[in-house]
């Protein structure tokens, strides 16, 4: 068994158990909560849940990540979250399970208890994940899987797990094989049924990037110059395919949104990606190259660039995360522009248009934290048509190159 | 009351405890007395023994107050009776005129056929045989579904029962009707304004009825391999939650008005003949497969069924009602074993708005208005709404307001049995059903078992621990719809 213990007081634990016996305990925590809470009041408080989140961990590290960020949303949405972990088989043993509760208060309204349902799973059992969690689910609300590490895209223990969720919630910056995964993430779309909805915490985490790029075509004289695009560059971390993902899904969402078409694409040494698309009757040179990781984690996006000309203007955007000090004639460093003290994550954002003085944008990163991602993620659902448009458009263009 | 089969599994798990807790509430009424009559050669204690252990082990209220269960217990008696021989349903008579006379109960008598459904007619004949089934007081006898495996038995089975006794004497428990939430429907329909007038066809989409039990057959093969889920869940669970989800209102809830309503909802179905039943129906058996994380067996290889069963552990039927209420609306029933979970819910399905206002993206993830009523377990109603996502954009989600029993009322709900005891005692048939309801559900049946039989539509396989064969879910999908995940 698992070194990492779920709970460090459970409400409820048993080894060898079945879902049956979970639900028996579940249905007792829930009504003792209803009752305690109820006081001298005539009726009892509705439980309120507004999803059920599951988290896969294929490892303790993982257990420990999905607990934490389960209960952190818990804390603020009512929900009920299971985390289940795959152990080695047992004679005889399919589960071990815990329960723990958190019970929030709001000011201006009655309390919530969330749950957190750990499941150790032993065995076969875990190849039939759909038969453990259907029982455990709450009806009539959504029925998130957050799978941690890299799920077994195609296997019948990711298709299994799928059949009872509504969407699936992955971080491909955390994929081992990123190249491979990457690509049946991509297929999976194409054989999923219609309701399941495909998330992905590292397009989250582009999204302050896709927001600088988006901005900047905002108004509504510039937006001719969507049609004037010709170079696309993207900067990135490490080297090989497998780090070019985030790289992929910002050109793929460009791309996807503006209609191009994937015409050839190229890696060469260095990490360095030339990709040809074909814009109405116009083409757009795109390419990747690598930059030195420094203290970047591999595959992380440093800079965007977007060139172009329409009705006689040039127009160059650049965005760049946490950019390099530049130095002056003497020596000394500046900094290209204010920075909080509490945080260097800033996105510097460059215009250039015409003859013009350029124009300079620093926006403020907030922190990358795995739990607000996913709420940002869950509060609005996981059917994103632009994000699967992107998907498509990216793993076209991670294929051929 | 006498309980014939007063040893069985049905009089231990589910009668004496209802009566304890009967009991306990002080509905009983003065004089009662129980007589238990089975083949089995017991002595008054030993049956009392029995029945205090089955008491203890299977009531709903716990721990056992020993103050109410002692007296309850001076009040069972036992008497054994084989039901092929006359002679001991007149000893079985003499019995009751001991009681009678030592308890001044007036005659009054119940008898309840705990016992397989073969033996009603043998036990009925008996009774009239011996003269038990008239005389002072009330006579009532009490048999338990199945009533009869068809139209034909089902006619029979009531001819014999109204030699003895006359319908009005007749109870006919399927005990669904005696759970709460069940009634509860009427309640939801009939106590409040603002549900009647969007329960028709011009606001409701489609219906669909979930029937779904976890468990196998549990060492009754030999009963199911010859019923079916058909016989053995849909023709009254499943019948009788349709009539009670489209029923007219009744004058009152008394049991002519109520029967008399759920019998036009069954008269107006449309029955499924020929190749309607090949279109609208499925019928499918499980495979082994994993269930609440358990690996369980095929049907096929439980005791007592046949290797080569044809026999349903899955049915589906589309109904249409054909009044001016439901015109149009399908009404999906699905019942089966070795689901996922066990759960019976009556989900009303409402039509999308006229037109989206919100654009097609903001209402991308958001279902049709619902009300669900869950019947067990969790017992309770949800709706089913969207609301507006807070943030700066305007995006739909759907949103759910839940009424739950357990959470609602500090009181606890009793038992079916309870219930559905207690109205036999003073007289009410409300919840029980009434000879022509019985043959009019069996007249829809009927063609769809014979064509299943025939080997129409075949069999459909599907994994334990699945809510069903993949035809099932085509059913729906031909229609623009999809079975709602409980």
């Amino acid at each position: 068994m698992s070194a990492v213990q779920p709970d460090a007081q459970p409400m409820w634990h048993g080894e060898g158990v079945t879902v049956a016996d979970v639900l028996g305990a579940l249905g007792e925590i829930r009504y003792r909560f209803a009752r305690r809470e109820a006081g001298d009041s005539e009726h009892l408080h509705p439980r309120n849940c507004v999803m059920t989140l599951i988290g896969i961990a294929p490892t303790e590290a993982h257990e420990v990540v999905a607990k934490r960020t389960t209960q952190a949303i818990g804390m603020q949405h009512p929900a009920q979250a299971i985390v289940i972990r795959e152990e080695a088989p047992i004679r005889r043993r399919h589960l071990d399970a815990w329960i723990t509760t958190d019970v929030r208060r709001p000011e201006m309204a009655c309390a919530v208890e969330c749950e957190l349902i750990t499941l150790h799973v032993h065995g076969k059992a875990a190849d039939h994940l759909g038969a453990l969690l259907d029982p455990l689910l709450v009806s009539g609300v959504p029925t998130y899987l957050w799978w941690l590490g890299t799920p077994p895209f195609g296997k019948r223990e990711l298709l299994d797990a799928l059949r009872v969720s509504d969407g699936l919630v992955v971080d491909s910056a955390q994929f081992e094989e990123p190249y491979r995964s990457f690509r049946r993430m991509a297929s999976m779309l194409k054989v999923a049924h219609h309701r399941m909805g495909l998330a992905d915490l590292q397009w989250s985490r582009l999204r302050p990037w896709r927001e600088s790029i988006a901005q900047f075509f905002t108004p509504s004289d510039r937006r001719v110059f969507l049609g004037g695009i010709s170079e696309l560059g993207v900067d990135y971390a490490g080297e090989g395919r497998g780090n070019r993902i985030a790289a992929s899904l910002i050109t793929g969402w460009i791309a996807s949104a503006l209609g191009w078409k994937l015409r050839r694409a190229a890696a060469g040494a260095g990490g360095v990606v030339a990709a040809i698309y074909q814009a109405g009757g116009r083409s757009v040179e795109v390419n990747f190259r690598s930059v030195p990781q420094n203290d970047r984690v591999p595959g992380e996006v440093s800079a965007v660039r977007i060139a172009g000309a329409a009705g006689g203007t040039t127009f160059r955007l650049s965005v760049m995360h946490d950019p390099p000090r530049s130095r002056d004639a003497t020596g000394s460093s500046y900094e290209w522009d204010r920075r909080r003290g509490d945080t260097e994550r800033v996105l510097l954002t460059l215009i250039e248009i015409g003859d013009g003085e350029p124009l300079r944008h620093v926006q403020q990163l907030e922190p990358e934290d795995e739990a607000a991602l996913l709420i940002e993620l869950l509060s609005t659902g996981t059917h994103d048509d632009v994000f699967n448009r992107s998907l498509a458009a990216a793993s076209d263009l991670v294929e051929s190159s | 009351m006498v309980i014939f089969g007063a040893t069985g599994d049905l009089s231990g798990r589910k009668l004496l405890p209802a009566l304890y807790n009967l009991a306990k509430q002080r509905s009983l009424p003065a004089g009662f007395a129980v007589l238990g009559a089975a083949m089995s050669d017991l002595t008054d204690g030993a049956f009392r023994k029995m029945a205090s252990e089955k008491i203890h082990q299977f009531s709903r209220t716990q721990p056992i107050d020993e103050r109410v269960l002692a007296p309850l217990l001076d009040l069972l008696f036992y008497v054994k009776v084989d039901f092929s021989q006359q002679d001991e349903f007149r000893k079985l008579g003499r019995k009751l005129q001991e009681l009678d006379d030592a308890r001044h109960t007036t005659g009054n008598r119940i008898f309840y056929c705990a016992t397989p459904p073969q033996t009603y007619s043998l036990i009925a004949q008996q009774l009239m045989a011996a003269g038990l089934h008239a005389g002072k007081g009330f006579h009532r006898i009490v048999v338990e579904k199945p009533f009869g495996t068809d139209l034909q038995s089902a006619r029979e089975l009531t001819q014999t029962l109204q030699k003895a006794f006359p319908e009005d004497a007749v109870y006919r428990i399927d005990h669904y009707l005696g759970e709460e939430t069940v009634q509860n429907i009427l309640a939801l329909r009939f106590a409040n304004s603002i549900f009647e007038p969007v329960w028709n066809a011009n606001l409701i989409d489609s219906v669909q009825i979930t029937i779904a039990e976890e468990i196998g057959i549990e060492n009754r093969g030999r009963y199911y391999d010859t019923a079916g889920a058909l016989r053995d869940i849909v023709q009254n669970h499943g019948l009788q939650l349709v009539t009670l989800t489209a029923m007219e209102p009744p004058l009152a809830f008394e049991a002519g008005a109520v029967r008399d309503e759920k019998v036009k909802v069954l008269r107006s179905i449309r029955p499924l003949i020929g190749e309607d039943i090949e279109q609208s129906t499925v019928r499918g058996q499980h495979t082994s497969g994993w269930v609440l994380g358990q690996q369980v067996v095929a049907y096929r290889e439980e005791k007592d069924v046949a290797a080569d069963s044809q026999t349903e552990t899955f049915a589906t039927l589309r109904l249409f009602v054909d009044n001016w209420r439901w015109a149009g609306v399908p009404f999906y029933i699905r019942a089966g074993k070795r689901m996922p979970k066990r759960v019976t819910e009556i989900r009303i399905q409402f039509k999308r708005p006229p037109h989206l206002t919100f654009g097609r993206e903001a209402m991308k993830e958001v279902d049709p208005n619902a009300i669900t009523l869950r019947i067990q377990p969790e017992e309770g109603i949800s709706l089913k709404f969207g609301a507006k996502v807070p943030s700066a954009g305007l995006r739909i989600r759907s949103v759910t307001m839940d009424f739950q029993y357990v959470t609602s009322f500090l009181v606890e709900a009793p038992e079916a049995y309870e219930r559905l005891l207690l109205d036999c005692m003073i007289g009410d048939p409300t919840l029980f059903t009434r000879a022509d309801e019985v043959e009019a559900a069996w007249m829809l049946i009927d063609p769809i078992e014979n064509a299943w039989r025939s080997g129409r539509p075949p069999l459909a396989m599907y994994p334990a621990g699945t809510w069903g064969p993949d035809e099932a879910a085509q059913l729906l999908k031909a229609d623009g719809r999809e079975w709602h995940r409980p």
